[in-house]
């Protein structure tokens, strides 16, 4: 794996123990101990990151934050995963009338830009729980997986050793499921990486403006969305949760092009 | 060619339905949240349910230019997202031109010539840009630019406090300037897919024979560059017209939230956060023309710029 | 009389990170009088493009002259010219034309344009006059009814049409020497001897001197007028063709004559030349064709053979064929 790829791996560490072990640490972040006088305050060896407009401890929260953000986006990639490929596969394989209609349902998929969706699905469900935005999120991502899956699987049928399985007299499902199916998995981890910085954003992007995450949960998206109006008073409180997604993102996609480098070796 | 338009028309129709089906899929109501916080009367709350509850309804109301009612401004959708389609097209507008412009020019000239500071710095943009976040992006422009430097105002889109019998020309000016940093954060967060592409496009033709064979031939490495190099390179971009697209609306929600951008982004985060639903699907049905739109004019442009196409 | 092209110890090497350099030309030296067509012969990888690619200085980035390399084109050393003052050799006196017709012209430009391109990046010519000397050359090239092909673009045209139109674009700065690379490995059998009669009739008109670089021996016989044979970046044998063909000094020329199928004979057997060609960062010493030699002595594994003559009009590069025993 290349350096830039190892880099990624260890951010990506990182902010899981951050995010694993943070919360413990750094106690409570709803916690609102004195809104009035202990708000807004710098960094100190009490508050590691000081705290927001209303006291709360911007570490813990971030630390918070950092747990609820990457398990919406785990949820969302591994949901996305799981049904672009089973329709990405049943596309590529199941030959005439019907696989020619699965491959309009996801170019239709494809074709309804992503935020659409979301914004129109939120728009009726209102705030969720954050598990349920993470799947969610991994509804509205599947047609670029499928898409992939599609792809690799019509590669894959004519791969050698798929027509030699075939030769032996195995029937098609065996087939699809014990040759294919394994063929198209580091294509999908590989977009699986790549999709998590995509799903960090948007779990951000939509907190950001006040559609994502349900308070009081914390999220980075939110805590911007928290401290929009204090940028010229506070900016580190905008500004800590941007370097936290900034770092989240850059190791997922470090990683993710490190994966393909490593696994699709073909993609240039 | 028609064939195609008529294709991107299906498209967004089936693309269309296929929304307001999941509404109806999606459990409980709706339209109670919101009803709930801006009550209408009885009657007009029947009408609206009529209006969204059978595809020939909506779809007969689409015909009419009847979008539905916002139940949060009590106004027609359609209206609604009239006043607001100026803002975002201009912004949009301008990103493509900057990014398939300049992008492109840039992605040329660092293929052209690798191994220096400027191909360098071209690649430190791409890679700022992929990894930042429009909002972030925004964000950051506000701080330093706005609030830090005062060079540009933080917000909005024209000076409040500018008298309405200001003159065209400062009116303009007014606006440009409130045009600028809204502008410069949706170009920076998206020149990267543009310039990464036109970059690696660039790099595989500036490494064709052909290349080869006009420098054989004596040519000056200016119109090496550009007959050689730029116009068979722009073929493949222009097919990228239509991914950026998608891009493009969902960095401009972002983009117009933070600036405060009275767009059909904003208009549409907005409306998601009252729960406005015929609002939101609205704004949606909106955007999912316009990608199509963009795609179908990627595909216009590939039949223009690449004359094997142009024969086949 | 002095020749047109004299290339002396032309040496490219291509530097690597952390260790020795790539050397894929090794201190090739040969010289090409004008109205001349001389062939340069070899398999692939033996260096013979770099070496073509070398006289108009278009070598790929990164590729390094050696010092003592020297490429005299009527007394001035190109080698030593920078780059501005290169575009106005190439062209106009040095033309190149290469070797897949499709990958060489630009698929978006008329193909009258990119020939008018030539005309005009080497002196003022008027749209119009440009364009009936574009006319000419296309009918020169023996393209058929050239006014409805000039507005062609590459797709619309069959390969070896392209290749005429290659051939057009290259001489339309009325050069002195034209460099053919594998001018006719794309294209097949019939049309492969319409573009070298082509060459030859051309050549014969203008006086140009043609260097032929090639890989089939057998497009050589008959056209070319000293053959030079060359194996891991050197130059193994220089000879007449007839001398070549007739009497052929080197092994490894031996050995590719002994490899041909020839209609003249009845071949019971092909004999192959046993081994594979070396890669240029394997390079054996001495003679690099030893390992691969039936009649290698001892000396030619240590000290490499100099490009000595063996009979009149013939050099060859081999100990055992300059009479060396041990």
């Amino acid at each position: 794996m290349t350096r830039l790829g190892r880099l990624g791996v260890v951010l990506l560490s990182v902010l899981a123990v951050f995010a694993i072990a943070g919360p413990w640490i750094a106690g409570d972040p709803n916690a609102q101990p004195d809104p009035v006088g202990a708000s807004l305050l710098l960094p100190s060896h009490l508050h590691w990151l000081g705290t927001d407009q209303l006291s709360r401890d911007i570490f813990a929260r971030l630390a918070a934050g950092a747990r609820i953000s990457l398990v919406v986006a785990a949820i969302a990639v591994s949901v996305a995963a799981a049904i672009g490929s089973a329709f990405g596969l049943a596309a590529g394989a199941i030959p005439g009338m019907s696989g020619r209609l699965l491959q309009r349902l996801i170019d239709l998929g494809l074709a309804l830009p992503r935020i659409v969706v979301l914004l129109v699905v939120l728009a009726a469900v209102g705030r969720v729980h954050y598990p349920l935005l993470g799947v969610i999120l991994g509804a509205t991502g599947w047609p670029a997986v499928a898409r992939l899956v599609r792809g690799e699987t019509l590669r894959l049928k004519h791969a050698q050793y798929v027509t030699a399985a075939h030769a032996l007299g195995a029937p098609s499902a065996r087939v699809l499921w014990r040759e294919i199916f394994p063929g198209t998995l580091p294509a999908v981890l590989v977009a699986s990486t790549l999709g998590l910085a995509d799903a960090i954003l948007l779990e951000a992007g939509l907190s950001f403006i006040g559609v994502g995450v349900r308070p009081p949960d914390a999220s980075w998206g939110g805590m911007l969305y928290d401290a929009r109006d204090y940028i010229s008073s506070a900016p580190w409180l905008v500004f800590i949760p941007c370097v936290a997604l900034v770092m989240a993102t850059s190791a997922a996609t470090l990683l993710g092009d490190a994966l393909r480098r490593s696994l699709q070796p073909e993609t240039r | 060619m028609l064939r195609r338009t008529g294709d991107a028309i299906a498209t967004a129709l089936v693309a269309s339905v296929v929304l307001v089906i999941l509404l109806h899929l999606l459990p409980g109501d709706p339209l109670a949240a919101v009803l709930g916080d801006h009550p209408v009367a009885p009657d007009v709350e029947a009408r609206m349910r009529q209006h969204w509850a059978t595809l020939p309804a909506i779809f007969g109301g689409l015909l009419r230019g009847d979008l539905g009612q916002s139940i949060v401004q009590n106004r027609p959708v359609a209206t609604i997202l009239a006043e607001h389609l100026g803002p975002t097209f201009l912004l949009g507008a301008l990103t493509l031109l900057i990014d398939f412009t300049a992008g492109l020019a840039l992605g040329v000239w660092s293929a052209l010539h690798p191994d220096t500071m400027r191909a360098r710095f071209v690649g430190a943009v791409t890679i700022v840009g992929y990894a930042l976040p429009s909002f972030v992006i925004g964000m950051l422009l506000v701080w330093v630019f706005a609030l830090k430097l005062h060079w540009f105002p933080p917000g909005g889109v024209s000076d409040v406090l500018l008298s309405p019998d200001a003159s065209f020309a400062s009116r303009l000016v007014d606006h440009l300037w409130h045009l600028a940093l809204p502008l410069a954060a949706m170009v920076i967060a998206t020149l990267a897919v543009p310039l990464r592409q036109q970059r690696s496009a660039a790099l595989a033709t500036a490494a064709q024979p052909w290349v080869l064979a006009a420098r054989a031939r004596g040519i000056s490495p200016g119109l090496v560059a550009w007959r050689h190099c730029w116009r068979p390179a722009l073929t493949p971009i222009v097919t990228l017209l239509g991914l950026w697209f998608p891009m493009l609306v969902a960095g401009a929600v972002f983009v117009e939230v933070v600036f405060q951008w009275p767009g059909v982004g904003l208009l549409l985060a907005q409306a998601t956060a009252d729960r406005d639903v015929p609002l939101v699907i609205g704004g949606g049905l909106l955007l999912i023309i316009a990608v199509q739109l963009g795609s179908l004019l990627a595909d216009v442009l590939y039949h223009v710029v690449d004359p094997a196409q142009r024969h086949a | 009389m002095t020749p047109l092209l004299e290339v002396s110890d032309l040496n490219i090497s291509f530097p690597r990170d952390g260790g020795v350099p790539l050397v894929p030309v090794d201190d090739v030296s040969f010289a090409v009088s004008a109205g001349e067509l001389v062939a340069l012969v070899g398999e692939s990888g033996c260096g013979k493009t770099l070496t073509g690619l070398a006289l108009p200085r278009l070598l790929p980035r990164g590729a390094e002259l050696g010092p003592r390399s020297a490429i005299r084109f009527n007394g001035t050393d190109l080698s030593r010219l920078p780059e501005g003052a290169l575009r106005a050799y190439r062209g106009r006196r040095i033309a190149m034309v290469f070797q897949d017709p499709m990958t060489s012209l630009n698929p978006v430009m008329r193909v009258g344009q990119q020939i008018g391109e030539a005309i005009h990046a080497h002196g003022k010519v008027s749209r119009n006059d440009a364009r009936a000397r574009v006319l000419a050359l296309l009918a020169e090239v023996g393209i058929a009814d050239p006014s409805s092909r000039i507005d062609s673009y590459p797709h619309q045209l069959s390969g070896g049409m392209r290749q005429r139109v290659l051939i057009a674009m290259a001489l339309a700065a009325e050069p002195e020497l034209l460099i053919a690379d594998e001018p006719t490995t794309a294209l097949d059998v019939t049309v492969q001897a319409q573009i070298l009669e082509l060459l030859d009739r051309l050549r014969a008109a203008r006086g140009m001197a043609v260097l032929l670089i090639s890989h089939d021996l057998g497009i050589v016989a008959g056209r070319a007028d000293r053959v030079l044979v060359m194996y891991a970046g050197r130059i193994v044998e220089s000879a007449t063709t007839e001398q070549l063909f007739a009497h052929p000094a080197h092994p490894y020329t031996r050995g590719l004559f002994a490899s041909i199928p020839r209609l003249d004979a009845t071949t019971t057997r092909l004999t192959p030349i046993r081994g594979t060609v070396p890669r240029p960062d394997q390079w054996p010493d001495g003679c690099r064709f030893h390992p691969r030699c039936p009649v290698a002595i001892p000396r030619c594994l240590s000290q490499r053979p100099p490009l000595d003559e063996v009979a009149p009009q013939q050099r060859a590069a081999c100990w055992v064929a300059q009479g060396v025993t041990a």
